[in-house]
């Protein structure tokens, strides 16, 4: 067992799956991939899986529960004997410490040290367009679920990548429908915007900023205000958006930031006087702040498992998670995505009958496939799931014991209601970047 | 004009101010009085938030939930992190006092690394937070979070306490006399190591006593103690390695000016603090407060 097996088996014990359910959930994903090469006369070669995701840095947070979750998931798909009945997935984990240097070092060293066939991750945007560079070199798969800038899809387009998560321009043009909407009803005019000061805080806000000048030019940015990853104080922020007294206020906040932002900011009284719509609050945030989150508050998700408790897929996929971490351990969004991503590569190469790169990434060009979300399909100039973002009311539901968004204030803004760039577009932002 | 916007800044500015000061505090005094630039400090302030989470989880499940189960819990974690900083410069830092700095740097920054692991074995990825349920409150017409004056308040008085304690207690005196000649106390039959030992001890208890005043303000996550550390490094080279008061002070400008440039200059804000830096290093490299020659 190298040394990465051996800190993935310390991380996993530690993201509170127990001994028995280590040995039975993450270790049979190594023993069944391995039990065919004995079982079967003739062995089928594995599909090795990198999965870059951050146990450290800002990210690490949300992706607790893709961690401790891929390698349950891997082993149901080796149940059934991997991909294509008889490639089981041999899942490598790396830590890219939430940074885009070590991102691209660990994308580098699976490609050429474990000789990966596909890589899944990252976390953040501007790791995973480090990571894009890596893999376009080496021609490898890459599924991406979470890292949502709109580049990795259009100026950084590569026919490598596939795009399981809402874009940043998607998530914005949601957050538009929806402060258009209250924009009007409460005869709103000004607002100010706060964000995360990196690649998908700028991207998340240009888009907003452009969307909603579009459909409500009216309303005027009072101020911007953006801070560094990591910070941990924000109270001189807050004073400052109080004192702009705007009548909304726009956030490109996530990861660990948005929870002390939010956190902090409920503790001052932010939005008693400053209404805070389309806010990202996933799952995570829902359980994690179930007793700080403001209720009523407008939040915007990216794959809630309550949104979709009617397909089959997320109905075994809930139920796979509570029996595997406890019956309160819901899945959360990036799991969420990250599931539908392996779905992906499972259905992907069924439809090649191979599981080389060049014969997936041909399939699953425009391809529908079945997720968690519905049957959903790639856009076919940008390989961009058609996956709806949601957006909606903090409510304390009977049935959960966190706060979920109120059944009946619940929006899907689909895909297509907010594709911005056209495909026309993103076709020139491709040959830009050639 | 309304000048009410400005009193808040200060207000909020006051209020980063002793956050930075709390945690920057145990940093300067190890540096000043044994030459350790320890790199680790930020993260012996996290873990000890993990501790003071676990103390105040634990208490609240054995007594019952309440917010005054913080303060058994602080003293606690203070206690068992004061022991473990007195155990880790008697084991490890001990050992690299006639080392050139490159190699103490290295070494504190692998404790960095270890103890990022250790949170993540123990506690898990996950935040880890507090909740006290402290309601805003009215202030220049707009609202802000009480708990902020129990930072500036626990700023003040420990600030005020540190000052006592090096100028008012023979032990202090002792310290101080260490920052500008250890071999001349030494000389003076005094035990430097032991010395050493203690104010190793006061520096990580100081690191704890900080964590668990912000736990109900900031949860605890990792990686934070690497997004916190540049700052209390600019504090401590503002203000002069070795100095209580320097340090003081320099936290209050960076947290005053920080506070103003998001008001003024958002963009340029972290900016306005490292050209304070550069100006300092250039004009007084010594810092504000700091002394120019030591032994």
């Amino acid at each position: 067992m190298g040394t990465t097996d051996r800190k993935l088996e310390a991380l996993m014990e530690h993201l509170r799956l127990s001994r028995r359910d280590f040995v039975f959930g993450g270790l049979a994903a190594g023993a069944l991939t391995l039990t065919p090469r004995f079982a079967a006369a003739q062995a089928a070669k594995p599909y090795k899986l990198g999965v870059l995701l951050p146990s450290t840095g800002t990210g690490a947070n949300y992706m607790a529960h893709c961690i401790k979750g891929l390698p349950v998931a891997i082993a149901e798909l080796n149940k059934r004997g991997g991909l294509l009945g008889k490639h089981p997935v041999q899942m490598i984990y790396r830590d890219t410490e939430t940074k885009p240097d070590v991102g691209a070092r660990e994308a580098k060293s699976l490609i050429l040290n474990d000789k990966v066939d596909g890589i899944f991750g990252t976390y953040s945007s501007a790791v995973a367009l480090a990571v894009q560079e890596i893999i376009h070199e080496h021609k490898v798969l890459h599924f991406a679920a979470t890292s949502n800038s709109s580049k990795i899809t259009q100026d950084n387009y590569t026919p490598y990548t596939y795009q399981f998560c809402p874009d940043s321009n998607m998530q914005s043009g949601a957050v538009v429908v929806a402060v258009a909407k209250m924009a009007k009803k409460s005869n709103w005019k000004t607002y100010v915007s706060l964000g995360q000061d990196y690649e998908w805080g700028r991207d998340t806000h240009k888009g907003f900023t452009t969307g909603l000048a579009k459909v409500a030019p009216g309303i005027k940015e009072a101020r911007q205000l953006w801070f560094k990853l990591g910070e941990t104080d924000f109270t001189s922020y807050i004073t400052a958006i109080m004192a702009a007294k705007p009548d909304f206020m726009f956030g490109a906040v996530a990861g660990k930031d948005a929870q002390t932002f939010m956190q902090q900011a409920g503790q001052m009284g932010l939005f008693k006087r400053v209404p805070f719509p389309g806010g990202l609050i996933p799952v995570n945030d829902l359980k994690q702040q179930r007793k700080t989150l403001p209720r009523g508050i407008i939040g915007l998700a990216r794959c809630p498992f309550f949104a979709h408790l009617k397909e089959p897929i997320m109905q075994a996929y809930i139920k796979r998670d509570l029996a595997a971490f406890g019956k309160d351990d819901y899945p959360d969004d990036w799991a969420c995505m990250y599931y539908d991503a392996l779905g992906g590569l499972e259905q992907g190469a069924k439809k090649a009958g191979s599981i080389s790169t060049e014969a997936i990434i041909k399939a699953l060009k425009g391809a529908t496939i079945d997720t968690c979300r519905g049957k959903r399909a790639f856009r076919t100039c940008s390989n961009q799931l058609e996956v709806p973002s949601y957006v909606g009311e903090v409510w304390d539901s009977p049935d959960y014991p966190f706060p979920i968004y109120k059944p009946d204030t619940l929006v899907y803004v689909e895909a297509k209601e907010v594709w911005t760039p056209t495909c026309e577009e993103v076709e020139k932002l491709k040959k830009k970047r050639a | 004009m309304d000048i009410a916007p400005y009193l808040l800044q200060l207000f909020s500015g006051l209020s980063r101010a002793m956050v930075l000061f709390l945690l920057s505090a145990g940093l300067s005094l190890i540096f000043g009085v044994m030459n350790i630039l320890n790199f680790a400090h930020a993260t012996l302030w996290l873990i000890s938030g993990y501790v003071t989470y676990s103390l105040f989880t634990f208490l609240s499940e054995q007594f019952g939930a309440s917010p005054w189960m913080l303060l058994p819990a602080i003293a606690g974690a203070v206690a068992l992190m004061s022991l473990a900083g007195f155990a880790l410069e008697r084991f490890l830092i001990r050992h690299t006092y006639e080392r050139e700095l490159p190699e103490q740097l290295l070494l504190t920054f692998a404790l960095v690394l270890i103890l990022g692991d250790v949170i993540k074995l123990v506690w898990g990825l996950e935040n880890r937070r507090i909740n006290l349920g402290v309601e805003p409150m009215e202030m220049f017409d707009t609202l802000v979070n009480p708990y902020q004056f129990v930072i500036i308040g626990t700023g003040v008085a420990v600030g005020a306490g540190l000052w006592y304690f090096l100028h008012r207690t023979r032990f202090g005196k002792i310290v101080r006399a260490a920052v500008y000649s250890r071999s001349m106390v030494s000389a003076l039959g005094i035990r430097i190591p032991v010395i050493y030992s203690m104010v190793f001890a006061l520096g990580v208890g100081l690191a704890a006593l900080a964590s668990g005043v912000f736990l109900p303000l900031l949860p605890m996550s990792l990686g934070m103690d690497l997004d916190i550390i540049v700052q209390c490094f600019a504090v401590v080279v503002i203000g002069g390695f070795g100095s209580m008061l320097g340090t003081f002070v320099a936290s209050i400008i960076v947290g005053v000016v920080y506070s103003f440039s998001i008001l003024f200059w958002p963009d340029g804000a972290l900016a306005m603090i490292f050209l304070i830096l550069i100006a300092v290093l250039i004009w007084r490299p010594w810092g504000l407060f700091g002394t120019e020659l030591r032994s």
